[in-house]
């Protein structure tokens, strides 16, 4: 069966190849941008990155000729702004709105060609091959592509665990297949934006693009503040340490990566682990100095995952970690 | 290990590596494997590379390291330092310790050398202290027995099952082995998941595992503002994996929505929470996380000896794990007579033999005598 991109899906996935092509083959050039009757696509085009950048998510949907052109206009001005939290957060909106039209569209599976169109999305634009379960009611992917993808997500639910699996492949609804490439779908926008070659802005664009900076910088700009109180994992391996009780490699790995990141000085982490039942300085010195970076391999390891102690049954969450992703989250917020 | 014990363990070692050399598997893609060495007299020497299984094989005879070890990663430039090997992907390895099992046999056969002295105790159920210097820190030393086997077959079953129902692994390509001391190791050859990073493995121990087994994803969620909840069974039903599992366990169906609902009532939402979570831990196998997440590991080679039993890392066909007797099928050292100084009264049993000694000094086939030596319990005399 051929599969035919109609110019409908165009307007939503704009970012398709054929989009493009639909482009040369209709002559556009860089100079049409001058012309005063593009001025509404570069306002729109405007005031989507304006309202991406700020977390909203459009979902309007204009005839196709003009989605590929403020699409376009976007990715151009965006590249022009250059101001990469600019483009993280408008590449992960357009993701948003492409994952909004990709769920309805895959709900509406039981049209043949339309199946065979969002097979061929997923599998050109991120390798990930979905079929049909058996019951009909649900996608299935390996696996393997599964995990690739979901265990980059923070929510416990995307925990394969809590997944349907049988035989080599998990069972996902439409909602669920397309929240998988969410991210791999800003990325591919990021990219294909930083990797863009303008050979000469147009003046209207730069304008425009001016005053977006303008507008954007101060917003995406904010401070960390110190860290106020100990995350309840390391407050626990440091109740384990002040009973003189053993506590697991992985946990002090942990406990000295946290104490070293927060900034204490090599001797007192040492003096954290003098309780413990087979303390000795220079090995506990030594350890400590090589995971600060000092010593040995000369890296200096990070703080281990949320979901990294989670598996190593050393996290002991309470309600002030949610939304965390590592114990270096605990306590800091958006000034 | 002194001198004396480093010949004598160095002898038979040797001695295997020559006569028992088609034991040893070499891995795919040999030239993109890090290979690594531990030695007899301490310390170890990794980033190695071999081309061939000459290569492999020669190193073993001329070096006769105490231990081999083989990445489960795919290198570009294997020697090189681990920033600069270009890491192409690695084989899924799981690790099962019949120390980790917490079984209730191993206090009867665990000896205790003492962290100062050296002394070792026999098994004891008191509190420890050296009867010699009286200090309290000790290096444990255990002789499993078949009942640490069992308890780690049992794990190795469960994990089978979870290889092939829930990640539809061939059987063909899980390769299983005794680990050489006290449990299983396994080789998974299957090529979808050599790419996988850290993160994904790490996702997939907790699947294995049993561990964040949410109560929502057999469909019970909480009412908001109290410790009661409402039950929706999923959309894909219970049918497969963790929900079949903990469905089973709860001895609930499709149809049972009201039952779990009225169950739920009696204990609140917080309680089922638990013991969901304890169900799933209890269901899960017992891993080492740290070997299946690790993806710059090197890992015991297949058919070597480790040097903590002088036992082979032996091949298990899946199919007859039950009647594996890895204290037969792994012990392949040579028997020739070695004179042994016993540290303590010991028992133990090897290649069908059954020793009970509680003299001091003893001769004892090589194979006997290099497990009590590599144990830490006895030395050449």
């Amino acid at each position: 069966m051929s599969i035919r991109v109609g110019p409908g899906d165009l307007a939503k996935y704009p970012f398709l190849n054929e989009a493009g092509e639909y482009l040369r083959q209709s002559g556009f050039g860089w100079d049409e941008l001058e012309k005063p009757e593009m001025k509404e696509i570069i306002d729109t085009a405007a005031s989507r990155i304006a309202a991406g950048t700020a977390g909203q998510v459009n979902d309007s949907l204009e005839r196709y000729e003009k989605e590929i052109l403020v699409f376009l206009v976007s990715l151009i001005l965006v590249k022009s702004i250059s101001i990469e939290p600019v483009l993280k957060k408008y590449s992960l909106s357009e993701a948003r709105r492409a994952e909004k039209f990709l769920t309805e569209d895959l709900k509406k599976q039981t049209d043949p060609q339309k199946r065979a169109l969002f097979a061929k999305i997923f599998e050109d634009l991120f390798s990930l091959k979905i079929d049909v379960a058996e019951n009909g009611r649900l996608f299935k992917v390996k696996v393997t592509d599964y995990l690739r993808r979901s265990s980059h997500f923070h929510e416990q639910e995307w925990r394969m665990i809590n997944r349907l699996v049988s035989r080599g492949f998990v069972f996902l609804d439409a909602d669920e297949v397309v929240r998988l490439v969410r991210n791999e779908l800003a990325i591919l926008i990021h990219d294909r934006v930083a990797k863009m070659n303008i050979p000469q802005m147009p003046a209207a664009i730069r304008q425009k693009a001016d005053e977006l900076r303008a507008e954007l910088a101060p917003k995406v700009q904010y401070r960390a503040q110190a860290v106020t109180e100990y995350p309840p994992c390391i407050k626990h391996a440091l109740e384990v340490m002040g009973r003189a009780e053993n506590l697991p490699h992985s946990a002090r790995v942990m406990l000295a990566t946290y104490l070293l990141a927060v900034g204490k000085p090599v001797d007192e982490v040492v003096e954290v682990f003098k309780n413990a039942p087979d303390f000795n300085e220079k090995i506990t010195r030594y350890q400590v100095e090589h995971l600060a970076g000092t010593k040995g391999s000369r890296v200096k390891y990070s703080v281990p995952s949320c979901d990294k102690l989670r598996t190593e049954n050393l996290c002991f969450a309470t309600g002030d970690c949610a939304g965390i992703i590592n114990p270096m989250q605990f306590g800091r917020k958006r000034a | 290990m002194n001198d004396k014990n480093q010949e004598i363990v160095r002898g038979a070692f040797r001695e295997y590596y020559f006569k028992h050399s088609s034991q040893v598997e070499m891995p795919q893609d040999i030239a993109h494997r890090e290979f690594g060495y531990m030695h007899l007299a301490a310390g170890m020497t990794r980033h190695l590379s071999f081309k061939s299984r000459g290569e492999v094989m020669a190193g073993l005879v001329r070096e006769v390291p105490s231990d081999v070890y083989c990445s489960n990663a795919i290198y570009r430039f294997p020697t090189l330092p681990m920033n600069e090997k270009q890491w192409q992907g690695a084989d899924l390895i799981f690790d099962i310790d019949g120390k980790d099992l917490d079984l209730p046999c191993v206090p009867s056969h665990t000896y205790r050398v003492c962290a100062s002295c050296k002394h070792v105790s026999p098994p004891s159920e008191k509190e420890y202290a050296c009867l010699s210097c009286a200090s309290k820190k000790a290096e444990h030393v255990s002789i499993p027995c078949s009942r640490c086997i069992d308890g780690s077959k049992k794990e190795a079953k469960r994990l089978i099952d979870f290889l092939i129902e829930d990640l539809g692994i061939n059987k063909s390509s899980i390769r299983l082995y005794f680990s050489g001391n006290n449990g299983f190791h396994f080789h998974i050859d299957d090529e979808s998941y050599r790419p996988l990073d850290s993160p994904a493995r790490s996702d997939l121990v907790g699947y294995l595992s049993g561990i964040g087994l949410m109560a929502e994803s057999i469909g019970v969620r909480k009412s908001p503002g109290s410790d009661l909840a409402f039950v929706k069974f999923p959309k894909g039903g219970l049918d497969y994996g963790w929900r079949k599992k903990i469905a089973d366990r709860l001895k609930i169906d499709a149809t049972s929505a009201i039952k779990l609902s009225n169950r739920i009532k009696e204990k609140g939402f917080s309680a089922f929470k638990s013991e969901v979570d304890s169900m799933a831990r209890e269901a899960g196998v017992r891993i080492d996380p740290q070997v299946t997440t690790d993806v710059h590991r090197v890992f015991r080679m297949p058919g070597t000896l480790n040097s903590k039993s002088g036992l082979t890392k032996k091949r298990c066909d899946i199919d007859q794990i039950d009647s594996f007797d890895p204290f037969q099928e792994a012990c392949l050292l040579g028997d020739s007579k070695i004179k042994v100084h016993l540290k303590t009264p010991v028992k133990f049993s090897l290649k069908g033999e059954s020793f009970r000694i509680s003299k001091e000094s003893a001769e004892l086939p090589a194979f006997a005598a290099v497990y009590l030596i590599c144990k830490g319990l006895a030395d050449a005399s």
